[in-house]
C-alpha cells in the first residue's frame, strides 16, 4: 500500500469519481448501503467512539487491501453471494502484486502442470513445504501448509476462471519444491496501468485481471480509503463488526456483517515493527516495491490493537529466501532487484532514477559508512547481509550497519556500459562523482550517512583492494580472484544499501483464516491472508492467493 | 536652528556563526544583524568589513542594512592562518537621531586547499628490471589549475624514482584532474611492491596541502614460456570471448576466437577462467614449456539474474 505515492495516482476510483461534489459523501454512501445504527459499539480507539456511532457503508464482507490476497478473498466471498467492499489506501489496486514478476508457485497437479507432463499432488506439495532440510519450510505451521497444499489446484483453477492468463512454460523446481511448479502470468496489456512496464512486471496481469473480474461480479473497490482501526464489540473481546477508514472526504465506518479480511500486505516499511523480529533493521534499509507499495504493517497493528497474536516469527529471521536482498540497481533511492521505474513511468517522479543495473559484482567494492570494505562483494548470502549490518564502531549507532556504498571507477562504468548521469542516477543523495577517491569520500552526503567518510580512509581502502587485484588474492574477505582495480578517474559512489523484501511472519490464524488472539482464542469475524498472515513462509504470490480464497470463503459463510 | 544632539546606541551581532575553518580564498558570506534599542529604522545604514589593522576606507566588503540585517560577500584571506576582521556599521541618522558607529570583531581561520591524487594504467605484472609507465593526476579542492606542478614517484623506501610534470589539460571525463605519464624502472627483484606518488604544490598562488597516495605493482621474473588457452563452452564447443584468465599475478583475456595468451616464467600456477554466466573449476597448470590448453566452461545462463527473487 503505497503511502508515499497516495494522491499522485493517475487513476481515479470509479466509486469516488461518481460522487457528485454537491452531495455529502456520507449521504451518498448511506444511500442503498448502510445508514444502519450500530448501537453499543466499542472501537479500539476511544477517540473514534463518536465517529463509530453510525455505519456509513455496509457489506457482508469487508476486505482491507486490494492486492494479491485481498482480490481473491473478495471474489471468492462474492461468488458465494456475499456483498463485498474492498478498501485500499493506495490510489490504485494491486499492492506488491502489481510490480511482481508474476511467478505463481502453485502445484498439486493443476492443468498446466499436467500439460507439461509434471507429476504432482497435494501430498507432494505438503511434503515439500514441511521439509526439515529447507529453512524456508521448516519453521512453518504445518496445519496451514496442509491447507495450502490441499487448495493449490483449486486456486489455480480459480485464477484461470477469473481471467488470469499464464505462460505455459514451467519453471523449477524452486525453493523447497521438488517438482516444477512456477508458472508466469502474462503482463497487463496497458503499459500506463503497469507502472513499470516492459520490465517483466507480469504480476500486473494477475492483479488487473482479478480486479476486472471482481468489479464485474459486483465487488465494490474503494481506493484511497485507509483503514484506521478494526471495530470490535468490546475492545479486545466480542465479535468484529467493521472497520473505520479515512478517505479524502473524511472518516467513514464500514460495517462487515459477516467478516473483515485483513489483506494489507507485510511490514517491511514499518521500521518499528520490523525491528520486533530483527533489531538490526533500522531506518536505512530500503524495501522492495517502493515507491508504489509501502508495507506499513497496518493490518497487523490494527489486529493486534484488538488482541491478535503474531505467529511463527522464526520465519522472518530464518536467514533463507528473500527476506533481505542486495541492491541490483545502484545509485538510486529504490534499487530493488529487477524492478526499474523508467522515466516514462508515472512513478518516476517519486523514484527519481532508474539506477545502474549491476551485471558483475567484480566491478565494484562495497564500503560501509566508515569507508571500509566489510565482505566479499560477490557474495549474496545472509553472511553478506550480516556483515553489512554489523556494528562498525559508530557509538551513536549501535543497531544497523548504516548505508552501504558501491565504489567504482570509469573502467567499471565502461565495462558495465553505464551512463552515469540522470535519469540513471540520483545525484540528490544517492550518487556521487569525483576526480579522485579522496575527493569522493567527503562528498557522500545522505540522510543515513550521518558523518562524512574520510578521504584518507576511503583512499586506503581502495589502494588496499587494488593491491589484492594486483596480487590476485583478497586476503581480507576472500573475494574470489578479485578482477579489476578501482583506479581510473573519474570515480563514483552509488547507494547500495540492502533491501528488505519478504514479510515472512504476521498474524496468527487457524486453518479457516480466522485470526487468533494472544490467548489462543478466535477473534470472531476477523480473517487474514497474504503477507499480513504468519505461519507459512513461502516466498511470493501463491500463499497469498490460497489463503485469500480461504479467508474470503469462510468470511462469506459466517453467520451474519 | 539647533542641532539634534540625541544619540541611540546600536548593537551588532552575527546571525549565523562564522565557520570554524574556511579554505583560503574561498567565498564567504557574513550575515549580521544591527538593531537600535529604541527600535529606530536603520535601513540603508552601510555595513563594512575590514581587516582588523586596516583603515575603514579599505573595506574588504560592504553591504547595507535592510530590516536590521545585512549580508556581506567576501573572499577569505589568501594566507592560511588566523585572521580578525571588523564588521563596522554606521554612523547613521534616523529620524534626526544620531546612531553612532558600532563594530564587531570576527575571527576567521583559513586553511590551505586540499589536493588529492589518482594513479592508473599501472601494468601488472612487470618483468624485473624493465621500464614501465603509469599515469598520475592531481586535483585541487578549489579546482584551480595544477598544470606544470611536479609529482614524485617514490619506492617503498621513500626514495624518489621518477618525477613528472602535470600537463596543461584535465584528464578527459574529469573536472580538473591535471595529469601526466611517468616512466618508471622496475625493481631488480620479484615481489609485490607498494610505491607512492606525492604532490608538493608549493608554487600555487593559493596555499594547498600536500597529497600522497600509493599504488601496487607486481614484479616478476622475465617470461620464459607462453601459455595459450582456448576457452570453449562445454556443451557446444563454441569459443568464449572476453573471458578473464588469471594465474596468480598473471592475467589475460580471451579474444573473439576464445584465445588468450599469457607469457610467464616456468612454474606451477592455479588457472582461473571467469566470465559472468559461466562456471569453470580452478585447475593447476605446470608451465615448463610452451603449452596450449583448452578450458571448458559450463554455461549457467541467467535468464533473469533476479528471477529467484521475483514474486
Amino acid at each position: 500500500m503505497g503511502r508515499n505515492s497516495r494522491d499522485r495516482g493517475p487513476r481515479e476510483n470509479a466509486v469516488e469519481a461518481n460522487i457528485p461534489k454537491s452531495v455529502s459523501r456520507r449521504a451518498f454512501l448511506s444511500k442503498g448501503a448502510a445508514g444502519v445504527g450500530a448501537a453499543a459499539l466499542v472501537g479500539v480507539n476511544a477517540d473514534d467512539a463518536q465517529a463509530q456511532a453510525k455505519w456509513d457503508l455496509s457489506a457482508d464482507v469487508v476486505v482491507i487491501g486490494a492486492g494479491v490476497a485481498g482480490l481473491p478473498a473478495a471474489i471468492t466471498a462474492r461468488d458465494l453471494g456475499a456483498s463485498v467492499i474492498v478498501v485500499d489506501e493506495n490510489f490504485d489496486i494491486g499492492g506488491r502484486g502489481m510490480l511482481s514478476g508474476g511467478r505463481v508457485h502453485l502445484g498439486g497437479g493443476h492443468a498446466l502442470q499436467q500439460k507439461a507432463g509434471i507429476k504432482d499432488s497435494a501430498d507432494q506439495v505438503f511434503a515439500d513445504w514441511v521439509r526439515h532440510d529447507s529453512a524456508v519450510a521448516r519453521y512453518s505451521d504445518r496445519d496451514l501448509v496442509r491447507v495450502f497444499a490441499d487448495e493449490n489446484v483449486a486456486t489455480f483453477d480459480f485464477l484461470v476462471e477469473n481471467g488470469v492468463q499464464f505462460r505455459e512454460r514451467p519453471i523449477g523446481p524452486e525453493a523447497a519444491s521438488t517438482v516444477p511448479r512456477t508458472f508466469v502470468t502474462v503482463e497487463w496489456q496497458v503499459p500506463s496501468e503497469v507502472y513499470a512496464p516492459g520490465g517483466g512486471r507480469n504480476g500486473s496481469g494477475l492483479v488487473r485481471r482479478l480486479e476486472q473480474s471482481a468489479r464485474k461480479k459486483g465487488v465494490q473497490i474503494l481506493l484511497r480509503h485507509e483503514m484506521k482501526s478494526i471495530i470490535r464489540e468490546q475492545g479486545s473481546s466480542g465479535k468484529v463488526l467493521g472497520i473505520a477508514v479515512n478517505q479524502p472526504g473524511g472518516a467513514l465506518n464500514i460495517e462487515a456483517k459477516r467478516g473483515v479480511v485483513i489483506a494489507t500486505g507485510g511490514h517491511t516499511g514499518n521500521v518499528n515493527f520490523r525491528r520486533t523480529f530483527d533489531p538490526r533493521l533500522t531506518e536505512e534499509y530500503q524495501q522492495a516495491c517502493m515507491p508504489y507499495v509501502f508495507q506499513g504493517a497496518k493490518g497487523e497493528l490494527a489486529a493486534m490493537d484488538i488482541g491478535a497474536a503474531l505467529w511463527a516469527t522464526a520465519n522472518q529471521t530464518s536467514e533463507s529466501g528473500a527476506a533481505i536482498t542486495k541492491t541490483r540497481h545502484i545509485g538510486c533511492r529504490w534499487g530493488y532487484s529487477s524492478l526499474v521505474f523508467q522515466p516514462e513511468s508515472k512513478l518516476f517522479p517519486l523514484a527519481k532514477a532508474t539506477g545502474l543495473t549491476v551485471s558483475d559484482w567484480q566491478n565494484m567494492i562495497f564500503v560501509n559508512q566508515n569507508g571500509q570494505r566489510f565482505w566479499n562483494e560477490a557474495d549474496g548470502s545472509y553472511r553478506f547481509f550480516a556483515a553489512a549490518m554489523a556494528y562498525n564502531g559508530d557509538t551513536a549507532k549501535l543497531n544497523g550497519g548504516g548505508p552501504i556504498w558501491a565504489i567504482f571507477d570509469a573502467d567499471a562504468a565502461s565495462r558495465e556500459r553505464w551512463d552515469t548521469k540522470p535519469p540513471h542516477v540520483d545525484p540528490d543523495g544517492y550518487f556521487y562523482t569525483a576526480d579522485t577517491i579522496a575527493e569522493l569520500a567527503p562528498m557522500i552526503r545522505n540522510p543515513h550517512q550521518k558523518k562524512p567518510i574520510s578521504g584518507a580512509v576511503l583512499q586506503e581502502t581502495v589502494n588496499r583492494y587494488n593491491a589484492f587485484v594486483t596480487a590476485g588474492t583478497d586476503t581480507d574477505f576472500k573475494k574470489p580472484t578479485p578482477m579489476y582495480k578501482i583506479e581510473k578517474p573519474p570515480f563514483y559512489a552509488a547507494w547500495a544499501t540492502p533491501i528488505l523484501h519478504d514479510t515472512l511472519t504476521g498474524l496468527r490464524s487457524n486453518t479457516s483464516g480466522e485470526v487468533i488472539d494472544i490467548r489462543g482464542a478466535v477473534i470472531p469475524g476477523l480473517y487474514c491472508a497474504g503477507e499480513s498472515q504468519g505461519g507459512f513462509a513461502q516466498h511470493g504470490l501463491a500463499r497469498c492467493m490460497v489463503f485469500g480464497r480461504v479467508a474470503g470463503r469462510n468470511a462469506a459463510k459466517r453467520d451474519a | 536652528m539647533t542641532a539634534d544632539v540625541r544619540a541611540h546606541a546600536t548593537t551588532i551581532e552575527m546571525i549565523e556563526p562564522v565557520p570554524p575553518e574556511v579554505a583560503v580564498g574561498a567565498g564567504i558570506i557574513l550575515k549580521v544583524k544591527v538593531s537600535c534599542a529604541a527600535g529606530c529604522d536603520l535601513d540603508g545604514t552601510p555595513v563594512r568589513v575590514t581587516a582588523a589593522e586596516a583603515a575603514v576606507e579599505s573595506a574588504l566588503g560592504t553591504g547595507a542594512l535592510r530590516d536590521e540585517t545585512a549580508e556581506i560577500t567576501l573572499e577569505a584571506p589568501r594566507q592560511a592562518g588566523d585572521h580578525t576582521w571588523n564588521v563596522v556599521c554606521g554612523p547613521h541618522p534616523s529620524a534626526g537621531i544620531r546612531h553612532g558607529e558600532t563594530s564587531l570583531p570576527v575571527r576567521i581561520r583559513t586553511i590551505p586547499h586540499a589536493t588529492s591524487l589518482a594513479v592508473w594504467a599501472i601494468p601488472s605484472p612487470v618483468a624485473m628490471g624493465e621500464k614501465f609507465g603509469i599515469k598520475a593526476g592531481a586535483k585541487s579542492s578549489a579546482a584551480v589549475s595544477l598544470a606544470g606542478l611536479n609529482i614524485e614517484v617514490c619506492d617503498e623506501t621513500g626514495a624518489v624514482v621518477a618525477r613528472g610534470r602535470l600537463g596543461a589539460a584535465p584528464f578527459p571525463g574529469t573536472s580538473a584532474l591535471y595529469w601526466t605519464e611517468v616512466e618508471l624502472p622496475a625493481p631488480a627483484a620479484e615481489g609485490l611492491y607498494a610505491w607512492s606518488v606525492k604532490l608538493a604544490p608549493g608554487e600555487l598562488d593559493l596555499p594547498h596541502e600536500h597529497a600522497s597516495t600509493s599504488f601496487s605493482v607486481s614484479i616478476v621474473r622475465p617470461p620464459e614460456h607462453r601459455l595459450t588457452i582456448k576457452v570453449i563452452e562445454k556443451d557446444t564447443a563454441a569459443p568464449i570471448a572476453n573471458a578473464q584468465v588469471r594465474l596468480g599475478v598473471f592475467r589475460g583475456a580471451t579474444d573473439q576466437s576464445g584465445l588468450a595468451q599469457v607469457d610467464m616464467p616456468r612454474g606451477v600456477y592455479d588457472l582461473n577462467v571467469w566470465k559472468i554466466g559461466y562456471e569453470a573449476p580452478t585447475r593447476t597448470v605446470e608451465l615448463n614449456r610452451n603449452i596450449s590448453l583448452e578450458v571448458e566452461v559450463l554455461s549457467v545462463p541467467e535468464e533473469n539474474p533476479d528471477a529467484a527473487w521475483l514474486m
